[in-house]
C-alpha cells in the first residue's frame, strides 16, 4: 500500500508539474469562461423573445430586405417592426436583381392579399424566410376585415388568439427535461475516456520506452506501479475536467440572464441522478483507464499505442452510439443489457435511472459487476505490465499476452510442487540418516 | 548469508539457454560472473532478480527459498534506464522510497551516494543533460541508494573511464568489507581479478569454472612453467624445445616473448631446469606460471577461437 502511495504521489506530481498539462487545463477553462461570457457583451439574440414578446407583435429581423408590394397589402407599421432594414422596390425585376447582386439578403414580391413570392440567393437549411411575411399578410388582412366590419381590432385579435396559460404536473419522469443533460453527461464521459485513455497508456508505456521498467519491477510490486500510474492519470484528468466544468458552470450562472436561460436544461440535474452518474461514471472511467493501462503495457513505444488501442476504441464508440440512440427508449431491452455490462453500464445505467424505470437491486447488481470488473482489469493490466517487462519491439497481441501469463502461472505452480516434493524427500532422507 | 543457486534451467521457446547453473555467493565476498556474450550471465541475474522465472532449479538464502522481493537488493540491470526528463535527486528519492525508506532518510542517502560517486553537482539537473558516464554513475547511485544487503550488478564497469572504474571498485570493496553479498558480471578481467574472491565462468549456458579464484589459478597454473631465452628467437626456441625436450615438456602457449610449458607427468621442475642448463639455451626467464584471469577465461570460454 505504501509503495502504491509513493507511485501515486510521484505520478501526480509529474502531471501537476507538467507545463503542458496545466496550461491546457487553464487555457480550456479560460476559453469556456470567455465563450460563455460573450452573450453578456454581444447580443446573440438568446434573450430576445423575453424582451419583445410582451409589447411587440413581430420579432425584428435586421437583415436587408427588399419588398415589391404593388397593392400595399402589408401593414406599414408592423412591416417596420418586422424588418428594420427594408426598402420598397418598383418592380419584381428590381427585387430579383437586388438579391442576385447581393445588395439585399432577401426579397419578397406580394402577389395578392394572401400570396407572395420570395427571392433568396442561397437557401438556408433551417431558416423559414416566408413565415414572417406570411404573418404580416394575415395580420394586414385581419385588420382590414375588422375595419371593414367596424370591429375593434384589439378585441378581435384577442378573441382569435387568446393567451392560454398552462401548467403540467409530471407524476413519473420528465423524460423531455432529463434527456438533454443525459445526452451531455454521456458525451462528457465518452470524451474523458477517449481523451485521457491515451494519456494514461502513454504514461505506462514511457517506462518501457526509457528502459526504467526493469529497475521498477525489481524494486516494487507491479500492482502498486500500475494502479498508482493509472489512478494518478485518472485523478489528473478528473481535476482537469472539474476545473473546466466548474469554470463553465460558474460563468454560465453569472451570465444566465444574457443567455436567456438557454442552457438551464443541462444544469437542472436531480441529485439522485447526479449521484448515480458520478458513481458509475467514475468507475466506468476507471475501468477503461485500466484497459488503456494494459494497452500501454503491451507496447514499448508510445507511437504504437493508437494501433493497439483501436479495438477498445471501437467498443467505446459502439457503446457510445448505442446508448445515445437508446436514450429515447430507456426501458428497452438493448439499454437494459447495456446497463449490466461493465463496458457500457457507466452510461447506460444512469440513463435508465434518469429516463426509465429501474429498481435499486438492478443498480446494485450493475455496480457490483462494474466494481469487480475494474479490479480485474487492474490486476490483469498489472500482470501484462509485469509480463511485458523485457519484451521490446513489436506490440504484443492481447491473446499472446494472456497465453503467456497462463503459461507462467502453470509453470510457477509446477515448480512450487517440485520444490515441495524435493523438500519432503530431503526431510525424509535427513530423518533416515538420523 | 549464503546465497546458493542450484541447477537453474531456462529455455526461451525451444532454445535452452541455461543447462543447470549452480554456484554460491557468501557475505563479505564478491562473486564475479564471467562469460562471453550470450553465455547466460544476464539471464542468470534476471532469474535471481525474479524478472524471469526458471523452468527448474532452486535459489536459497541460508537454506531458505530466496525471493528477490523479500530482500533489499541493489540491482543494476544490463538495460540501463531511468527517467531522462526528471531531476537526478527526484528519481533517486523515488526509487529509495519504493524500497520502503522514509523520505528524509532517502534524501540523506541520495546526498551521500551522489557525494560518494562525485556527482553532487548534478543533483538538481535533469538526467538527460548529463554525459553518458555520469548517467551511468547516477544509475549506480540509484542502485545503492537504499543501502541494500545484496548487490547485483550486470556489467557495472561498462561505460566508465579508468578513474571512475577505480571509484566503483573502491565502492564495491567497501560493500564487501561491510559484509554484503556482491555479485556482478563483467568482461573486464583485470578489474574482476583485483577484488573478486570467487568466480563463475559460464559458457553456452553451462558453468565451466566455479570456485575460489586463488584455487582456480593455482589449479590452472599447476605443472606449468614459463621460459624465455637470451640467445634464441621465439621460433628458434620452439624448435629446440620440440626437438630436444619433448619428452619432459609440452608447449602449452606462446605468449609475446615467452613460452608457457606444460610439465609431462612425473617430471620435476628441477629435472627440466637441469636439462635446460645442459642445453644450448641461455635462460632469460624460468619460473612457475601464474595464470591471469584472462588466461583462464580464454582457456575455458574461448573454445571458438581455438
Amino acid at each position: 500500500m505504501s509503495s502504491f502511495r509513493v507511485v501515486l504521489g510521484f505520478e501526480l506530481k509529474e502531471y501537476f508539474r507538467s507545463k503542458g498539462f496545466m496550461i491546457t487545463t487553464f487555457l480550456i477553462a479560460i476559453i469556456a469562461v470567455v465563450g460563455l461570457s460573450i452573450p453578456r457583451f454581444i447580443d446573440l439574440g438568446f434573450n430576445r423573445s423575453e424582451e419583445g414578446s410582451s409589447s411587440r407583435e413581430f420579432v425584428t429581423d435586421n437583415s436587408r430586405v427588399i419588398i415589391y408590394d404593388r397593392m400595399g397589402y402589408l401593414p406599414p407599421d408592423e412591416l417596420l417592426q418586422a424588418y428594420s432594414n427594408f426598402q420598397y422596390a418598383g418592380s419584381e425585376k428590381e427585387v430579383e436583381e437586388a438579391v442576385s447582386e447581393g445588395s439585399a439578403d432577401k426579397g419578397f414580391v406580394i402577389t395578392g392579399p394572401t400570396s407572395f413570392k420570395s427571392y433568396i440567393y442561397n437557401a438556408d437549411m433551417f431558416a423559414d424566410e416566408g413565415a414572417q411575411i406570411g404573418r404580416l399578410l394575415s395580420y394586414g388582412k385581419a385588420r382590414k376585415y375588422a375595419s371593414e366590419n367596424n370591429i375593434d381590432f384589439e378585441q378581435f385579435k384577442q378573441t382569435l388568439n387568446p393567451e392560454i396559460s398552462s401548467e403540467s404536473v409530471i407524476l413519473g419522469k420528465d423524460t423531455r427535461g432529463n434527456y438533454w443533460y443525459c445526452y451531455a453527461l454521456v458525451i462528457i464521459i465518452f470524451m474523458m475516456i477517449i481523451m485521457y485513455g491515451q494519456m494514461i497508456a502513454t504514461s505506462v508505456t514511457s517506462e518501457k520506452s526509457n528502459r526504467s521498467v526493469e529497475v521498477l519491477v525489481t524494486t516494487t510490486n507491479p500492482n502498486s506501479l500500475l494502479f498508482g500510474k493509472v489512478i494518478a492519470g485518472a485523478i489528473a484528468s478528473l481535476f482537469q475536467m472539474s476545473v473546466i466544468l466548474c469554470a463553465a458552470v460558474l460563468t454560465y450562472r453569472v451570465n444566465r440572464e444574457a443567455w436567456g436561460g438557454l442552457l438551464d436544461m443541462f444544469l437542472n440535474i436531480p441529485l439522485r441522478v447526479l449521484g448515480i452518474f458520478l458513481l458509475f461514471g467514475l468507475f466506468g472511467y476507471l475501468f477503461y483507464a485500466f484497459i488503456y493501462g494494459a494497452i500501454g503495457a503491451l507496447v514499448s513505444r508510445t507511437e504504437d499505442i493508437s494501433r493497439s488501442a483501436s479495438g477498445v476504441m471501437m467498443v467505446i464508440m459502439v457503446v457510445y452510439f448505442a446508448t445515445l440512440f437508446q436514450l429515447s427508449n430507456p426501458d428497452g431491452i438493448v439499454i437494459k443489457v447495456l446497463s449490466f455490462l461493465p463496458i457500457s453500464s457507466y452510461s447506460a445505467m444512469f440513463a435508465r435511472v434518469a429516463l426509465g424505470t429501474v429498481t435499486l437491486v438492478e443498480v446494485i447488481v450493475s455496480f457490483a459487476v462494474l466494481l469487480i470488473s475494474v479490479f480485474l482489469a487492474g490486476f490483469l493490466a498489472a500482470k501484462i505490465y509485469r509480463m511485458g517487462t523485457l519484451r521490446y519491439g513489436n506490440p504484443i497481441k492481447l491473446g499472446v499476452a494472456l497465453k503467456t501469463i497462463r503459461r507462467a502461472k502453470k509453470q510457477a505452480k509446477k515448480l512450487a510442487k517440485e520444490q515441495a516434493k524435493e523438500g519432503i524427500e530431503t526431510a525424509n532422507e535427513d530423518r533416515e540418516e538420523r | 548469508m549464503l546465497l546458493e543457486v542450484k541447477d537453474l534451467v531456462k529455455s526461451f521457446g525451444d532454445t535452452e539457454v541455461l543447462h543447470g547453473i549452480s554456484f554460491s555467493a557468501e557475505s563479505g565476498t564478491a562473486l564475479g560472473l564471467l562469460g562471453r556474450n550470450g553465455a547466460g550471465k544476464t539471464t542468470t541475474i534476471r532469474i535471481l532478480m525474479d524478472v524471469f522465472r526458471a523452468d527448474s532449479g532452486e535459489i536459497t538464502l541460508d537454506g531458505n527459498p530466496f525471493s528477490a522481493g523479500d530482500h533489499w537488493i541493489g540491482y543494476l540491470p544490463e538495460e540501463r534506464g531511468l527517467y531522462p526528463k526528471k531531476k537526478v535527486c527526484e528519481q533517486m528519492v523515488y526509487l529509495a522510497r519504493l524500497r520502503g525508506i522514509h523520505k528524509t532518510k532517502a534524501m540523506e542517502n541520495v546526498d551521500y551516494w551522489l557525494d560518494r560517486l562525485e556527482i553532487s553537482e548534478y543533483k538538481n539537473e535533469k538526467l538527460e543533460k548529463l554525459s553518458k558516464g555520469n548517467q551511468q554513475k547516477v544509475q549506480l547511485a540509484a542502485t545503492l541508494v537504499a543501502n541494500p544487503e545484496i548487490v547485483i550488478l550486470d556489467e557495472p564497469f561498462s561505460g566508465l573511464d579508468p578513474v571512475n572504474a577505480q571509484l566503483l571498485k573502491d565502492v564495491l570493496n567497501e560493500m564487501i568489507a561491510e559484509g554484503k553479498i556482491v555479485i556482478f558480471s563483467s568482461h573486464q578481467m583485470p578489474l574482476v581479478e583485483e577484488f573478486c574472491d570467487d568466480i563463475v565462468i559460464l559458457n553456452h549456458g553451462d558453468v565451466v569454472v566455479s570456485g575460489r579464484l586463488k584455487d582456480i589459478k593455482k589449479e590452472y597454473g599447476e605443472n606449468r612453467l614459463i621460459l624465455s631465452s637470451d640467445n634464441y628467437s621465439m621460433p628458434e626456441l620452439r624448435k629446440v624445445l620440440e626437438s630436444q625436450m619433448s619428452d619432459i615438456v609440452k608447449i602449452d602457449k606462446e605468449k609475446k616473448n615467452f613460452f608457457v610449458l606444460e610439465q609431462k607427468p612425473k617430471v620435476t621442475r628441477e629435472r627440466i631446469l637441469g636439462r635446460l642448463l645442459n642445453s644450448s639455451v641461455k635462460i632469460e626467464k624460468f619460473g612457475v606460471f601464474e595464470p591471469s584471469l584472462s588466461d583462464i577465461f580464454v582457456a575455458k570460454a574461448g573454445d571458438e577461437y581455438e
